[in-house]
């Protein structure tokens, strides 16, 4: 039994770990792109290298965990959900970091009116995820405010819809090549992606939320 | 020979151990919270434990109901009633050990033209439905403490499943204990008075009883039925009846193990009646009524809408059969082994209506008007003399059952070591056994000879009347303590 709580303790840390890496990745995301359109692309390729290396980190800790939970026979009844929670995060900062790899092999030349929508489109997508880890450490901790968190997450990820959907209307009124359009939206509805990744999340949390009520 | 005719009883063990563990470690395993062998080494120790140091409690019930006096009949019965366990264990429905040895014992009652006290039916069952409907409500007012408490918390997940488990251990131990106490009494019950077994002295201060020695031999059958077959019926209770998450599985069984430690603490009982409070019968109740009655409680706690009713209607069914057919089992092997292999299923008793039992009846204050058909006539069943007094329409069934009691010739003859042989006399004490002394070769023809001598003593003191809880338990207690003399001293031609 001391074994088996020295190890509850262990995931225990490994989760916030983990969710304090997909937390992290978002903050630095944002700082990235602020970065790039503000032309440090070096800060910003540094920001990607470190993205990179939390998107492993956190790979590697997410294998960790679910080693743990199946060898030590924890939570039996939830370890499936906690387990696909934890996969569809990891999916979050997998997106996040498709997004700036993009960035960084294709380097996209955006215009500078379009500076201002393109951190309203990313700051909402960031707030998503963060809402997105509020709402999975309340799923451990705290049932009663995951519902709350989910609602933010729903909240941001139609925020983010709607500015992008500003963004992309606004690259197609440019007058710019429409291959450079083309490029544009795509990312920008790769940005829009990381938030309906985390509303894919949250679909999910909720259900495991009623599962688990008493 | 004793330990030929105890392989029934060990059956029984064997049978219960089967069925009855998975009440209580069924939602844990089934939960997947606890491993099968770590429930199973729990249950094993806790039962024999259990067994060992409180069965004693509620064997005295079920011994009113039919106190079979053949170690063949003790033997059949006890066959009969694990066979019909057997049956329905196969088919993987959870069966209640306690209604299958009452149906076994009744069986033996009309088998042997005894008289079934209705009474002591009535107790038994009505505490077997009082026992669901509490543990359900218990379970229900758990569910309904712990819900906030667990909200409240914050407790991370993991933590709150290491608290679980630990839980279910603890728990699950103490449900062990009680289910050991309250159903070791179905197992070895009957062979109680004809065991052999003789006082254990380990150290200067601790004895192992004869009859605690019988119990701690069922309870290791017991242990044989949780390693061999309890597997099979824990998921019917873990799963099939209403889908149980661990936390549920704990209040689950928290209930059914504070209401089967209520319905077998001798302890608790002298507490209530300490505290002039109302006590509780100590009956053999059924873990798997007890279990379901919980189950179905925080199923209706959460409201209702997950009970598997087809699942609860097979159980229930269950209940009625299995009673049924411990009864046509019963009866039909009492009727084989009697007449095809010629075993002693019943002692024969007579009954007799002479002048000394005539005067004790009337001096009890029945009107010697309504005996006029038996005076002067010897009986060889109870049945016979029931449908003799009952023609006259002067008595009712109980008083007729006195009169029966009274009638009864029973052999005795008072030999202190007989009771020093069996260890029984560790039952009373120093003064009591001086008094018992005093009558030191003396015969009786008849049980209330022996208890109207002894009586007179302070030390064997019985309340006329007994108005208070206090007072019933007195009498109660010196009632147990005289029916274990009359077992003691009964002397071998008593029983022709």
């Amino acid at each position: 039994m001391a074994l088996l709580l020295k190890t509850t303790r262990f995931v225990e840390s490994q989760i916030d770990n983990f969710l304090d890496m997909v937390s992290d990745s978002a903050t630095t995301f944002q700082l990235a792109i602020q970065d790039y359109l503000a032309g440090r692309i070096d800060q910003f390729e540094e920001r990607l290298t470190s993205i990179r290396e939390l998107e492993h980190r956190a790979d590697d800790l997410r294998v960790s965990i679910e080693r743990f939970l199946y060898e030590r026979t924890l939570i039996p009844e939830n370890r499936g959900d906690v387990l696909a929670i934890l996969e569809n995060t990891d999916e979050v900062i997998d997106n996040i970091k498709d997004s700036l790899v993009q960035f960084s092999i294709e380097m996209p030349e955006i215009p500078p009116e379009l500076n201002d929508l393109w951190i309203q489109t990313t700051k909402a997508s960031v707030a998503a995820v963060e809402q997105l880890v509020f709402a999975v450490r309340s799923f451990f901790r705290d049932l009663s405010a995951v519902n709350n968190y989910i609602h933010k997450v729903y909240f941001f990820e139609r925020e983010a819809d709607q500015i992008g959907e500003k963004l992309r209307r606004q690259i197609f009124a440019l007058d710019i090549e429409l291959s450079r359009k083309s490029q544009l939206r795509f990312f920008a509805i790769h940005i829009e992606m990381i938030s309906d990744a985390a509303q894919d999340v949250c679909d999910r949390l909720a259900i495991y939320t009623i599962k688990r009520q008493l | 020979m004793f330990f030929f005719y105890l392989l029934s009883g060990l059956f029984l063990g064997w049978s219960l151990g089967a069925n009855d563990t998975g009440n209580i470690f069924g939602p844990a395993i089934e939960t997947r919270m606890l491993r099968f062998k770590s429930a199973a080494l729990i249950a094993s120790i806790f039962i024999t434990l259990g067994a060992v140091f409180e069965g004693s409690g509620p064997s005295g019930t079920l011994g009113k109901l039919g106190s079979v006096d053949a170690l063949g009949g003790a033997f059949t019965v006890a066959l009969a009633a694990a066979l019909t366990i057997f049956l329905i264990v196969r088919t993987r429905i959870p069966v209640s050990t306690s209604q299958t040895i009452v149906g076994s014992i009744i069986a033996w009652n009309v088998f042997s033209g005894r008289l079934t006290d209705y009474r002591s039916i009535l107790t038994i069952a009505s505490s077997w439905v009082v026992a669901f409907v509490l543990s359900g409500v218990i379970a229900a007012l758990l569910f309904f403490m712990v819900r906030p408490l667990v909200n409240r918390s914050k407790l991370h997940l993991l933590k709150q499943d290491l608290v679980v488990r630990y839980g279910l251990v603890v728990v699950g131990a103490f449900g062990a204990y009680s289910l050991g106490a309250n159903n070791i009494a179905n197992v070895v019950g009957v062979f109680v008075p004809v065991s052999p077994f003789k006082d254990i002295f380990i150290g200067s201060h601790f004895v192992l009883t004869g009859v605690q020695q019988l119990y701690l031999l069922g309870a290791l059958s017991i242990v044989v039925g949780i390693y061999t077959y309890s597997h099979k019926v824990m998921r019917t209770v873990g799963k099939d009846l209403f889908q149980l998450s661990p936390i549920t599985a704990l209040i689950a069984l928290l209930a059914e193990a504070i209401v089967l430690f209520l319905f077998a603490s001798k302890g608790l009982y002298n507490l209530l009646l300490s505290l002039g409070l109302p006590t509780i019968p100590l009956v053999p109740v059924s873990s798997t009524q007890v279990i379901v009655g919980a189950v179905v409680g925080i199923g209706l706690a959460k409201g209702g809408k997950n009970i598997r009713y087809n699942i609860l209607g097979k159980i229930s069914l269950a209940w009625v059969t299995a009673p049924v057919l411990a009864f046509l089992i019963s009866f039909a092997t009492l009727f084989v082994m009697q007449n095809v292999f010629e075993l002693k299923v019943q002692e024969e008793t007579s009954y007799i209506f002479d002048w000394h039992t005539i005067i004790k009846i009337v001096d009890d204050g029945f009107d010697s008007a309504a005996l006029s058909t038996v005076n002067g006539r010897v009986f060889s069943s109870e049945q016979d003399i029931y449908n003799e007094l009952s023609e006259e329409g002067l008595l009712s069934r109980d008083e007729i059952m006195k009169i029966i009691k009274i009638a009864e010739l029973y052999r005795l003859k008072v030999e202190m070591k007989k009771l020093t042989v069996s260890g029984m006399n560790r039952r009373f004490d120093s003064q009591e056994l001086q008094v018992l002394s005093k009558y030191e070769g003396k015969s009786y023809r008849h049980k209330w000879q022996l208890k109207k001598q002894l009586i007179q003593h302070d030390e064997f003191k019985r309340y006329a009347v007994a108005r208070t809880e206090r007072e019933k338990n007195h009498n109660r207690m010196l009632d147990g303590k005289l029916e274990v003399l009359y077992r003691s001293f009964r002397t071998v031609e008593g029983k022709k």
